[in-house]
């Protein structure tokens, strides 16, 4: 039996504001690419997508780095330190350019949508994708960088990033447009075609996500000690009610089954499972970076 | 000669958990109340009368491939000729990357300055030729400092006497503390952290 007698208090390094960063620009990203695919691609069944996947991208992406700017110790300081003295090492370092390049393609990018340029739209559209996909999949990045902790560091941790970004982005779409729909257009009709779809792109990118996710906990409850440890912790201890049953199951798995079986499928049952989305992923959220901190190092 | 390489060596043979180094490095680097940058953690096992006591004091490693270094997306932490890895508290930002990153978890952000700090194994004296505060403190002797690429020094001498180990040399940072005696009991994994 060992026991602790003593030992000092560490602080813990990333908290809430930090979770609520990585989600907030998740949405962003998410509904950005949704709002690319009718005016980027010409998908013209997204077109009523379009607009409001930029609005919300813009204006997630202008409170998401308030969240970084309440957590630094110095907010002015950094912001200029961080383009005075760069270390390319970092994947800080690029996020910080990232974080000024897409809410500006963003804004440049709506500005012509809602202008009626569609050139200049699809030009603006085009760019804005890949910053789209590297501002949240840098995010991933910088956990993946946090060597200490088995949970983070993972080759995984971009792509489980930006699959659940999309996954939380398509949820947000799908209950937006339908309270414009409902409550603020002048015929007050849903747009059940368009609804359907997102839907169905919702149920495959959980799917994703779900495979993701395996892959993740599966490669991490055969590593090294730590990572067995934090799989356990996961998977039967104090996380697994946040993991498992939220996260997951709550989450993921039955909206899942709820868009993606027909027998199911309503616009009810889509609107509790976009909600059921966008909380799950909130959870992911908190479970990544709390979860990572939970064991201790030395 | 080669490069001066300073290098810790820490007897745990004779360290007897005094606390002394702590308290002689908070006086020395005025560390704040509830932040520690060099400390000594305690555990026992077993039952009686089969039981034993140990003690780790813990500072920073001053790694050879310092991940904090990467990390830093300021430029803040430099790494001294002497191996040293000093902090710049003019360019910190105290964005925490450094924290989250340092798998000894020897890194705080100061309370009230709000900038990060760490032990620097005295810098400021070893530049004069000083001892750390914590090796001149330490009254068994534990502690041992020095340059390990010159051969007369007591650490090149002590590592090239006795089996050392340093704590997780699979993280891959290669660690400059290096541990006689070091009960792998004392590296404690499973214990829970209240993070909210």
């Amino acid at each position: 039996m060992i026991e602790l007698v003593y030992d000092v208090h560490h602080q813990v390094t990333f908290r809430w504001l930090i979770a609520l960063y990585f989600y907030f620009t998740g949405m962003s990203a998410g509904s950005f690419v949704i709002s690319t695919l009718a005016y980027g691609f010409g998908l013209e069944k997204f077109k009523p997508a379009g607009k409001v996947g930029v609005v919300m991208a813009t204006l997630l992406l202008f409170i998401a780095p308030i969240m970084l700017l309440l957590q630094v110790g110095w907010p002015i300081r950094s912001v200029w330190n961080h383009f005075t003295y760069l270390n390319f090492s970092s994947p800080m370092t690029y996020g910080a350019f990232l974080l000024m390049m897409y809410p500006i393609n963003c804004l440049i990018y709506g500005y012509f949508m809602f202008k009626g340029d569609m050139k200049r739209t699809k030009i603006f559209g085009m760019i804005g994708i890949p910053l789209a996909i590297t501002v949240h999949g840098y995010t991933g990045f910088i956990l993946a960088f946090g060597k200490a902790r088995a949970f983070w560091n993972t080759a995984l941790m971009p792509f489980l990033f930006l699959v659940s970004a999309i996954v939380s982005g398509l949820g947000m779409m799908i209950i937006i447009l339908l309270i414009r729909d409902r409550f603020f257009t002048r015929e007050k009709k849903i747009n059940t075609e368009l609804i359907y779809t997102l839907a169905t792109m919702l149920g495959w990118m959980i799917v994703f996500d779900l495979a993701l996710v395996f892959c993740d906990i599966s490669v991490l409850s055969i590593a090294h000690a730590e990572a067995k440890e934090m799989t356990h912790l996961l998977l039967h201890g104090e996380l697994s009610p946040l993991f498992l049953g939220i996260e997951n199951l709550l989450g993921k798995v039955v909206p899942m089954v709820l868009v993606l079986t027909p027998k199911f499928r309503s616009i009810t049952t889509i609107t509790i499972a976009s909600v059921l989305v966008v909380i799950g992923i909130l959870f992911m959220r908190f479970v990544v970076v709390y979860g990572g901190q939970v064991l201790p190092i030395v | 000669m080669a490069k001066t390489r300073y290098a810790f060596v820490i007897d745990l043979r004779r360290c007897i958990g005094c606390n002394s180094c702590s308290v002689a490095c908070k006086s020395e680097n005025s560390v704040h109340l509830g932040v520690w940058m060099s400390w000594v953690k305690v555990i026992q096992k077993g039952e009686f009368p089969n039981v034993s006591r140990s003690f780790l004091p813990l500072l920073c490693n001053n790694c050879e491939d310092p991940i904090c270094v990467t990390v830093c997306p300021v430029n803040a932490n430099r790494i001294e000729e002497n191996g040293i890895i000093s902090t710049d508290p003019h360019r910190c930002v105290a964005c925490r990357y450094c924290m989250a990153a340092c798998p000894y978890e020897v890194r705080y952000v100061h309370p009230i300055k709000k900038f990060v700090e760490k032990c620097n194994w005295c810098l400021h004296r070893v530049k004069v030729g000083l001892l750390p505060a914590c090796v001149e403190a330490c009254p068994a002797e534990a502690r041992i400092f020095g340059d390990m690429n010159d051969p007369k020094s007591d650490v090149s001498k002590l590592l090239a006497k006795h089996p050392v180990q340093v704590i997780k040399p699979e993280i891959g940072t290669e660690p400059h503390v290096f541990y006689i005696n070091l009960d792998n009991d004392a590296i404690e994994k499973k214990r829970k952290v209240d993070v909210l």
